[in-house]
């Protein structure tokens, strides 16, 4: 294998489709559970808001989980979901997703100054809907911090998965490493950072849409 | 109305905030609770719209027991400023102010029209609107503060030291646009402050408070600064009462010489530009001083001293509305006109 080089550009230019269908595969592996996480995250965040003593053992809970090595979380579900199916990837990494968002989600809602929270309740507002209309709002730009931070793990834990049979993008990784063929390592390296870029970018300009006036604290400092 | 009819709240723990206190807020006037803090005043303020539940006793609004009508639904009638301005970070200074009316139902076309009036009536400019709070000064905050508690025009207005956290110069300007807005709107105000200066400014009834909620001493300002009840009060008042008190005194009794052509005053020439508007003191030397002024009709006797104290030749220039110079008062007449007016009270 003397003259195997670094990159085959050749093979890159004829697979193109194949690691595009990758790259997809990769990011509804790896986003799909960063989404149901948020869902599950706002109402689970919005009930801790309303009642402290819940959120300790339970964002306790999730930290342990956090903490577990994913390939062992993955060969323990096995068992349940089944060696080939995106489950056994997703539900795991909705975990992880989740570990970052429901902290940052009550944090969030924690944020808001008691000023503002007062100002809002003298105004007529009831608890549940000053939540929805004042505090969650307000949370916006600590919720995609945490998104940013989660969808980006996320993206590179789903490549562990290829070792039970789903990962998109982590199937290169084995594939190259059992060929050793460069090449389609290096390309599932470029595509995994990509896709993590991409998806970071998306996120930040979304921040700035939804919270414009989130400009770097000036306003919370006051 | 309001009324506090042995309003008391004592902590579970059993500390006492207000030990239960009797006192009438008049409707259309300003009542200024004041006193040091730890004296209950603002746990008394927030009795009327329910934030805080009196542990005995009632708070009556129009009569009717605040604890028997639904929290919301009160406070959505109570117009609520406070000391941080606590505008919601995420929404334009139009959308803050129209949120009471929205949340009693407006649309959002109605809410906003309305808001856009409100901006005016605090003196905002109308590109204000779109802006986000944290792009507003500390002052412009406290205007879209009072602009939003007034949005849905509640006769009751709860304001909670709302201009303590904005620097003297900025204070005085509120306090300015606060008496000119009552004197529109004549609302029922409960204000609620540490700073006596202020109460005696704004207040057309003055309840000075001690710990627990008890008064000291209800009394307009005038007399407040005359005749304080008791050591207590005076020492709270501060040993320049007398001097304040002549803020609250109009300058009309001073005797006004009238200028006629040019004021001369030992080497000092009174100069005037086009207008008749006088422009300073000129030395024979080629010196130049101010010439500080007063508006006999619409300043008040503290105003007229200080012109005659700071003025290089002892004479203040009165002035009339349109800035004019059209007279001078020397020191004795204005001290003349402090002499008849505390034998005329």
């Amino acid at each position: 294998m003397d003259g195997e080089p670094l990159v085959r550009w050749k093979w890159l230019g004829d697979h193109l489709g194949y690691l595009w269908s990758l790259t997809l595969d990769h990011a509804g592996l790896a986003l799909l559970p960063v989404l149901i996480a948020l869902l599950v995250a706002l109402p689970l965040g919005l009930l801790c808001a309303r009642l402290p003593r819940l959120y300790q053992p339970l964002a306790a809970v999730f930290n342990v989980v956090y903490a577990l090595p994913s390939l062992a979380v993955f060969v323990v579900l096995i068992p349940y979901t089944g060696l080939a199916t995106k489950a056994t990837v997703m539900v795991p990494l909705t975990c992880y997703a989740l570990a970052v968002l429901l902290p940052t989600t009550v944090e969030g809602l924690r944020s808001v100054p008691e000023s503002v929270r007062q100002a809002a309740t003298a105004m007529g507002y009831g608890p549940w809907r000053r939540l929805a209309a004042v505090e969650l709002p307000a949370a916006v730009p600590y919720l995609i911090s945490g998104l940013r931070v989660a969808a980006v793990s996320s993206i590179s834990l789903a490549a562990v998965g290829a070792l039970v049979g789903q990962g998109g993008l982590g199937y290169l990784f084995i594939d190259g490493f059992q060929r050793t063929f460069t090449t389609v390592i290096l390309a599932g390296i470029v595509l995994v950072a990509l896709l993590a870029l991409a998806t970071d970018l998306l996120l930040v300009l979304a921040r700035r849409l939804l919270a414009p006036w989130a400009v770097r604290e000036k306003g919370a400092a006051r | 109305m309001i009324r506090f009819d042995g309003a008391a709240k004592r902590h579970p723990d059993g500390t006492v905030a207000v030990e239960g206190l009797d006192l009438d807020v008049p409707a259309g006037r300003i009542t200024v609770l004041v006193g040091p803090s730890g004296c209950g005043k603002t746990t008394l303020l927030r009795m009327v719209n329910r934030m805080v539940e009196p542990t005995s006793g009632r708070v009556l609004l129009d009569g009717a027991d605040v604890a028997g009508l639904p929290a919301a639904k009160l406070r959505r009638g109570i117009g609520y400023v406070i000391q941080q301005a606590g505008l919601f970070p995420h929404r334009r200074v139009i959308d803050n102010i129209a949120t009471v009316p929205r949340l009693l139902g407006w649309d959002r076309k109605r809410a906003r029209a309305r808001a856009a009036e409100l901006l005016e009536l605090v003196g905002l400019a109308p590109e204000t609107a779109r802006r986000y709070p944290f792009q507003l000064s500390g002052g412009q905050q406290q205007r879209v503060g009072v602009a939003r508690a007034l949005a849905a025009d509640p006769p009751v207005l709860l304001m909670d030291e709302p201009f303590s956290a904005v620097d003297p110069v900025v204070r005085a300007g509120l306090q300015e646009e606060l008496l000119r807005l009552q004197s529109e709107l004549n609302k029922t105000v409960l204000f609620v402050t540490h700073d006596i200066e202020e109460a005696v400014r704004l207040g057309d009834q003055i309840v000075v408070l001690r710990e627990h909620g008890r008064i000291a001493q209800l009394a307009d300002p005038h007399t407040l600064l005359t005749a304080p009840a008791d050591e207590g009060v005076a020492a709270f008042l501060g040993r320049d009462r007398g001097l304040r008190g002549l803020g609250l005194r109009p300058a009309r009794t001073v005797a006004v010489r009238p200028l006629n052509g040019s004021a001369v005053q030992g080497d000092w020439k009174l100069t005037t530009d086009s207008a008749g508007r006088a422009t300073g003191w000129l030395h024979a030397d080629g010196r130049r001083q101010d010439a500080p002024a007063f508006h006999p009709a619409a300043d008040t006797l503290r105003v007229a001293l200080d012109a005659a104290v700071l003025s290089p030749t002892g004479l203040a220039v009165a002035v009339d509305t349109e800035g004019r110079a059209v007279g001078l008062a020397d020191r004795a007449a204005v001290l003349a006109a402090l002499a008849e007016d505390a034998h005329g009270r």
